[in-house]
């Protein structure tokens, strides 16, 4: 049996695939790395283990091999507690024990027999990269969308080049199965399930630099952390989605967008060139003549083009002195009006508003160190909003000109490290009841106060790290030990903290294009989403804004955040969206540059000037 | 209306009588405060009858939050059976009540001491100070209006004269002025708001105007920690915080910003004052602002403008003297603002001088507020404002410090 507790700890895996990238620099989770199959690392074990728990899947050849590679070596608990909070080694724990016992028992292992499907796959890809074991497909039926219901499919392959794609395709047409592509295992939105062949693209992982033409050419599995890791040792920047999204996905889905969006776009701005394996087989390039408009858009919607096997994504330059700095501020218009002007003097590159909820919850390593220091920025000091800007020296200058108050790197920095020591003795009360015309965050972050700041918070590694479980905390110490940890320039680049996001609850994010002159309009939106989540009780936040186009548009997210293990949250999601959709819908429809997300699935390639200015 | 005569409700003997026989129920808003608390108290010992309207904070209910404060003063059950606890607000014209206890409240009051108040100074906050000021002001007198109250107390302040262009305060209303602040200006217009309002329902109107209120003299109590209490909350923050980095941490940050212990085991902590430089504070104890309210109120019937303040003015000078000698705090020195080798400013100067932006004309006030017509009837009952010497200092601050600023009440 496992243990209850155990399964419910498997259940909340969020699904991010955090832990198929090294971004804490603890290397991998051994198995996946050698054993690719989303089964094989930590995320597809708590699959397993709550598929076990709930009687899903029997103990099968293809189960036993999975937990047997399993190490115990922990690196998974420190990858997950740093995004999560969870600690899946109890869960790994649990699986060997269960396994043990069950052999031990004289228990039937299941043999799944092979078909000649699989064997025809197998023939294409190498004996290994297929297989129908219900453990391994278990671990590519469901993600934590709430609206979607598992689907097992019949086979789980894994490529190694483009044209064991063609291959694939074709196999799948020929026999008439169905088929979809996954590319990191990482999947939120419902959308990649088939009862026919998942194609799992984690083992095309190269990344060809061409310097001279600013472009790295990255084959379907590359991520994003990985993509940018290899073009910042040359000094290059991407503009880059989630860590662990694929970059190829991502640009097919949704189009790349960020905070540096602002400077680098989104949409096709963001490659100069695809190789796709569309539906029949065939390969094709988007710059030939005779390639499929894929740079087109229309609002409802479009399959994507078939399968990318190749991006050609444009590489910018990094500049040395380029740094992170965050404007606070203590109402959304005035943050999104800073952010707007900015954008449209071309001053920072990368910009974005975040609300309290994400500028407390990425910079705390635990929830609920996030609640305290959301009351601290919000009640005590006034910070509602914060905007998030890289700015090399100069722009750092013009930007202190123009907001009066900052948190620059060094502040930041202090702040960060000092965080579990932020209202030490009442301290920030102290600043909130000094009668004022200033805000008090406007009087606390004064370079003046910064030795006293230092002081107070007595920012270090091992402060921060007092906010963590007890075993955690030599660990901790070490991680925020290295610059790049409390470094707003890097954080950004490499969006490592950003999935904390959804540390409390399994997060459903609306995305919208909005036209950002019109404030009324934005905030209209934030307000109606904010009005529909509360009528359903689901609990909801601003999420951020990006400034795109010299401030003409902006790129909008609101977040409503559900246990996706409840059943009746997914019924009340489904009611928000009865009505959110609608909504969407009359405005896009009467407001010029208004789109939402939704429509651009499957266009995430197409030019923005055809989805943002029609 | 012009020269119509105004009959007033109740003629003085009728109120005294009423009072005498303790049958008038008396109303008081804002009696969560630190004035509104104490009166409240000090009228149910006496023997009045007192109703309370009070709203709720995120705790605690009104009802909850009155009790506290009974607790606090340690009102026992007589006094306690005299009180009634109104859960309500003053937000809106009906109060927060429904249409019967809001009858049944106006059938049964003979008086009103209105209290509450926004005692913010920030511009910024100018929308929530008019609102609780005026517009609050305007929805309890409509109350008196609709009601029995033939009397209304309105506690002001001093400083509702404004800057008075360096003349003398009268104990009158002011006709115009310019004023250092949004609270000031609003008690300003609330007091003419009262008046005109007042007249025209014949309803009495005393209005108390005191200086700035600290903890009891004898004892020290008091439930707020705002205005004469907050720098020496900040120093006495700043001094465990520098002790504490000399004790564990070498007193490397101490060093950076120039604090130090000396022999003496003083600790030096560099803050340069800048302040005008002449002028004092006008402080009184809260035991002195009730015994004044309540001889005014028994002594002048007919209504009237009294000053509740301290003839003696305290400089700052010596308030950082007290400080040195009960915290053991040395460093704190005024000079003046216009030197220039004041700049630049560290951090513990950098609160100072936002304090300092805000309180000075408070600090360096060389107001005069006249107050011969509070003094007749003070003089007459032998009640003096107590002298603000370090006695009482010690005492206010000794029970901020152990009630931990408030957070341990
Ligand atoms: N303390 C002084 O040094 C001093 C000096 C001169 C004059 N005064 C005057 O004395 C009066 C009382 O001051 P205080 O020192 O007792 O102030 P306080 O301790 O701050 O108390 C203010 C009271 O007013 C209530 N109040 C504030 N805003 C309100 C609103 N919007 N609606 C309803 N009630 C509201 C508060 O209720 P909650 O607790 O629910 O917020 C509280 O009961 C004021 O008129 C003030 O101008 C005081
Ligand atoms: S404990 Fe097991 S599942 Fe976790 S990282 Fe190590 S090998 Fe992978």
């Amino acid at each position: 049996m496992i243990p209850e507790e155990v399964g419910k700890t498997a259940a909340q895996c969020r699904h991010y695939a955090m832990c198929k990238i090294d971004f804490l620099g603890t290397g991998l989770c051994p198995s996946g790395r050698v054993k690719h199959y989303v089964s094989y690392y930590p995320q597809g074990r708590m699959d397993i283990c709550d598929g076990l728990a709930r009687g899903l899947i029997p103990v099968t050849e293809g189960l036993v091999d999975i937990v047997g590679t399993c190490t115990l070596c922990g690196i998974c608990d420190k990858q997950c507690h740093f995004v999560t909070g969870l600690r899946p080694l109890k869960v790994m724990r649990s699986l060997k024990e269960f396994i043990a016992a069950y052999i031990a028992a004289g228990q039937e292992v299941k043999i799944v027999d092979s078909d000649p499907v699989l064997e025809s796959l197998r023939e294409i890809v190498g004996h290994e990269w297929a297989s129908n074991d219900p453990a391994i497909l278990l671990t590519y039926s469901n993600d934590p969308f709430p609206l979607a219901d598992m689907q097992m499919p019949r086979y789980v392959v894994l490529p190694r080049t483009g044209d064991q794609i063609v291959r694939l395709v074709h196999l799948a047409n020929g026999r008439g199965i169905p088929y979809v592509v996954r590319g990191n295992g990482g999947s939120v939105f419902g959308f990649v399930f088939t009862d026919g062949i998942v194609i799992d693209v984690n083992r095309m992982k190269s990344i060809d630099i061409d310097r001279d033409n600013w472009v790295a050419v990255v084959e379907p599995g590359v991520t994003s952390f990985e993509l940018q890791q290899e073009v910042a040792k040359l000094g290059f920047r991407v503009n880059a989605a989630e860590p662990a999204a694929t970059v190829c996905g991502n640009i097919v889905c949704t189009g790349m967008f960020s905070t540096w969006s602002n400077a680098y776009g989104v949409g096709a701005d963001n490659f100069v060139n695809m190789e796709f394996v569309d539906r029949q087989g065939g390969l094709f390039h988007l710059n030939e003549k005779t390639a499929p408009n894929i740079f087109a858009f229309t609002n409802e919607g479009s399959p994507s083009p078939g399968i990318c096997t190749k991006a050609y994504v444009r590489m910018h330059p990094a500049i040395d002195d380029e740094e992170g700095l965050l404007v606070p501020f203590s109402s959304f218009s005035g943050a999104v009006s800073f952010a707007r002007d900015l954008s449209r003097r071309r001053i920072g590159s990368a910009i974005g508003v975040l609300g309290g909820h994400y500028l407390s919850t990425f910079i705390s390593p635990s929830a609920e160190l996030a609640e305290r220091v959301r009351s601290c920025l919000t009640e005590a000091l006034g910070i509602e909003y914060a905007v998030f800007i890289v700015a090399d020296r100069y722009a750092r200058e013009t930007i202190k000109g123009m907001a009066g108050t900052i948190i620059d790197n060094r502040l930041f920095r202090m702040l960060m490290l000092g965080l579990p020591h932020l209202n030490e003795d009442g301290w920030l009360d102290l600043i909130r009841d000094l009668e004022n015309e200033e805000q008090p965050y406007e009087i606390l972050l004064r370079e003046e106060m910064y030795p006293v700041i230092e002081t107070v918070l007595s920012p270090s590694p091992e402060t921060l790290a007092q906010a963590v479980d007890h075993d955690l905390k030599d660990f901790y110490s070490s991680l925020y030990a290295r610059p790049e940890m409390t470094d707003l320039l890097w954080l950004n680049a490499f969006r490592i903290v950003s999935s904390r996001m959804a540390r409390h609850k399994h997060v459903f994010v609306f995305v919208a294009y909005v036209p950002l002159a019109r404030l009324d309009i934005i905030e209209h939106i934030a307000a109606e989403l904010k009005a529909i989540a509360d009528r359903y009780a689901i609990s909801n936040d601003f999420g951020f804004l990006t400034p795109l186009d010299l401030g003409k548009r902006a790129i909008l997210e609101y977040d409503y955040y559900i246990d996706h293990t409840d059943r009746s949250e997914g019924v009340k999601i489904g009611k928000a969206l009865g009505e959110v959709e609608p909504m969407f819908d009359r405005l896009s429809a009467t407001t010029k540059g208004v789109r939402w997300l939704k429509y651009v699935f499957g266009q995430g390639s197409s030019r923005k000037e055809s989805f943002l200015y029609t | 209306m012009a020269g119509k005569k105004i009959v007033m409700r109740a003629s003085p003997q009728a109120i005294e009588e009423k009072r005498r026989t303790r049958g008038s129920a008396i109303l008081v808003t804002g009696g969560t405060g630190l004035i509104g608390s104490h009166l409240v108290a000090k009228l149910c010992r006496t023997g009045y009858r007192v109703i309370a309207i009070a709203r709720p904070n995120k705790q605690m209910t009104g009802q909850e939050r009155i009790n506290r404060l009974l607790d606090w003063f340690g009102l026992d059950s007589p006094a306690r059976s005299r009180i009634e606890i109104l859960e309500g607000h003053l937000d809106d014209p009906d109060l927060g009540l429904d249409s019967t206890r809001y009858r049944q409240l106006a059938e049964d009051i003979d008086e009103i001491v209105h209290c509450a108040s926004d005692t913010s100074f920030s511009e910024r906050k100018r929308a929530q100070v008019e609102k609780a000021n005026v517009a609050n002001l305007e929805n309890v007198l409509e109350l008196a209006s609709r009601s029995t109250c033939c009397f209304f107390h309105h506690i002001s302040t001093a400083y509702a004269a404004g800057k008075n262009g360096g003349r003398p305060c009268k104990e009158d209303l002011v006709e115009t002025g310019a004023f250092t602040n949004v609270y000031e200006e609003t008690k300003h217009r609330a007091e003419w708001i009262a008046t005109k309002r007042c007249a025209s329902e014949g309803i009495r109107l005393n209005i108390y105007r005191p200086s700035i209120v600290h903890g009891d003299s004898k004892t020290g109590r008091t439930i707020r920690f705002n205005a004469l209490y907050y720098p020496i909350r900040t120093i006495l923050f700043f001094k465990n915080l520098y002790e504490k980095d000399i004790v564990t941490n070498s007193g490397r940050n101490a060093e950076k910003m120039g604090v130090y212990i000396d022999r003496d085991g003083i600790i030096h902590l560099p803050i340069r004052v800048k302040v005008a430089a002449f002028g004092g504070i006008n402080l009184i104890p809260v035991d002195y602002f009730v015994e004044a309210f309540m001889a005014i109120m028994e002594d002048c019937l007919e209504g009237g403008i009294f000053h509740i303040v301290n003839t003696r003015t305290r400089p700052i000078e010596e308030i950082i003297d007290y400080v040195r000698r009960l915290f053991r705090v040395a460093g704190i020195r005024v000079v003046p603002c216009e030197d220039r080798a004041n700049l630049p400013r560290n951090g513990l100067e950098v609160l100072f001088d936002h304090y300092i932006r805000v309180y000075e004309p408070y600090i360096r006030d060389t107001r005069i507020f006249e107050n011969s017509r509070a003094e007749a009837i003070l003089k007459k009952r032998n009640i003096a404002c107590p002298e603000f010497d370090y006695d009482a200092f010690s005492k206010c601050m000794q029970y901020a410090v152990d009630v931990d600023w408030g957070t341990r009440l």
